[in-house]
């Protein structure tokens, strides 16, 4: 009897082994992220992390869009309430909010949207410096899409597990192959929304300098400033981010001190078409026309794809110094 | 046909004028928008923002928004975000409710404790 069990048992056996096999290949391709984070577990990410006293709005039909981003806005200091933020990403045909309408209503509101780089430890590393990460899910099976928008605020490492805030669940635990599978399907989509005195954990420089762009286009001066000082402390070589925080001040008003920082940034990069456009422009503004002509004129024969807006900031120039009155200050 | 011509053109002009301040408010300053942007792209910005940006918020009213919200909320976007919306408003996700996790999460947490867990 024993004799005959043996080899059925093996063979089970080695079924059963080819089977796990299968099954763990399946799923390394399945759930690719959790796998690699599980074989390289990065050695200075902490073991758990929760963002206490993350607040929570449970959502209405459709409406975790506003939601999700009142979550992370009120939570950044903002004084919001999803049904404002209605108005401003829902969309009525569509039954949702669109992603960039997600970006975009939170530099409305003063605030930074980064979209973080596919990983889920960028989502981690997030988490554990304190900034709570919408993540966009696609719920649905098969061909059946079902996007859902959910705020990622803890974490488990040796558990597996991530902690969100989701539709009128408080607080969803979600084993990382789950979560996943629901989030790959956006293609890792997540974002945070910081205020300008702040810069996110995993933040990429040329990234967040066009996310403070962005928030310069439409938003506040002062608030753009303080991005660009922030920004500039931590990378202070980017001539983008002095050109943008010396717009921020010219903007302003400051144009003293737009002229000073645009100075810094021609020491360093004497070529800059945009540099020396920009401080021609602040310094014939401040009526010092003879010295913003010099400038100009380097400008326009350094060419380039700025070279006609440069070429009209020196007919300005050129118009201003023949009719000096009109200036202003000289 | 000329009405309807005449219609579209007063569309095109009206949104062009409700753009115009954003865009010259201030003359002689290279934006960092168009720092950022590379030259490529800043060309492209230059030729296609203002009428797909135009575009964009015709296609948010017809998908039930009001022309003043649309026009406010196609304002807050970047060049990028609009080039990215165009022609694909209607097949981009638009995350919504979501319930419907059940099923997944049984398959999930099997998978877990078979796998992650070792």
């Amino acid at each position: 009897m024993t004799a005959r069990r043996s080899p059925t048992g093996r063979s089970a056996r080695l079924a059963a082994g080819v089977f796990v096999c299968a099954l763990a290949a399946g799923c390394a391709s399945f759930f690719p992220q959790t796998v690699a984070l599980r074989d390289a577990r990065p050695a200075d990410l902490p073991q758990r992390a929760e963002i206490a006293g993350t607040p929570f709005f449970p959502q209405e039909d459709y409406q975790c869009g506003p939601a999700a981003l009142a979550t992370l806005l009120v939570h950044s200091g903002a004084k919001v309430t999803p049904a404002q933020l209605v108005p401003e990403v829902y969309l009525p045909e569509r039954q949702g909010s669109l992603q960039v309408e997600m970006l975009a209503a939170a530099r409305r509101h003063g605030r930074v949207s980064y979209v973080l780089a596919p990983q889920l430890e960028d989502l981690l590393r997030e988490l554990a410096s304190g900034n709570p990460v919408i993540v966009l899910q696609n719920q649905g099976l098969g061909p059946f899409e079902k996007w859902h928008y959910a705020v990622a605020f803890g974490y488990d490492l040796e558990a597996g597990e991530l902690v969100l805030r989701s539709a009128t669940t408080e607080r969803q635990v979600l084993p990382f192959p789950v979560h996943e599978y629901v989030w790959k399907k956006s293609g890792y989509w997540a974002m945070v929304a910081l205020p300008p005195d702040r810069i996110a954990a995993t933040a990429a420089e040329a990234r967040w300098l066009a996310a403070l762009a962005s928030l310069e286009r439409t938003g506040d001066p002062r608030i753009a400033r303080t991005g660009y000082e922030t920004f500039l402390k931590r990378w202070p070589e980017n001539v983008g981010g002095a050109i943008g925080l010396a717009n921020a001040h010219y903007a302003l008003g400051e144009l003293a001190q737009a002229e000073g920082v645009l100075r810094d940034a021609a020491r360093r990069e004497p070529g800059s078409v945009v540099v020396l456009n920009n401080l021609a422009q602040t310094l014939s503004d401040l009526g010092r026309n003879d010295e913003a002509l010099a400038l100009i004129e380097r400008a326009v024969a350094a060419g380039g794809p700025f070279a006609p807006a440069a070429r009209e900031t020196r007919d300005l120039i050129l118009s201003r110094k023949s009719s000096p009155g009109r200036s202003g200050q000289k | 046909m000329n009405s309807a011509m005449t219609r579209t053109i007063c569309h095109v002009l009206i949104v062009l004028m409700a753009w115009m301040p954003v865009h010259f408010a201030q003359a002689g300053i290279i934006s960092t928008d168009q720092v950022v942007a590379s030259a490529a792209q800043a060309e492209r910005a230059a030729v296609l923002g203002l009428v797909s940006r135009s575009d964009i918020a015709g296609q948010l009213q017809a998908l039930g928004l009001d022309p003043q919200t649309a026009k406010d909320r196609v304002a807050a976007l970047s060049d990028d975000e609009v080039r990215s919306l165009a022609g694909k408003l209607d097949a981009l996700p638009a995350g919504a409710d979501g319930s419907a996790l059940v099923v997944l999460i049984l398959i999930g947490v099997l998978v877990w404790y078979f796998f992650f867990r070792k």
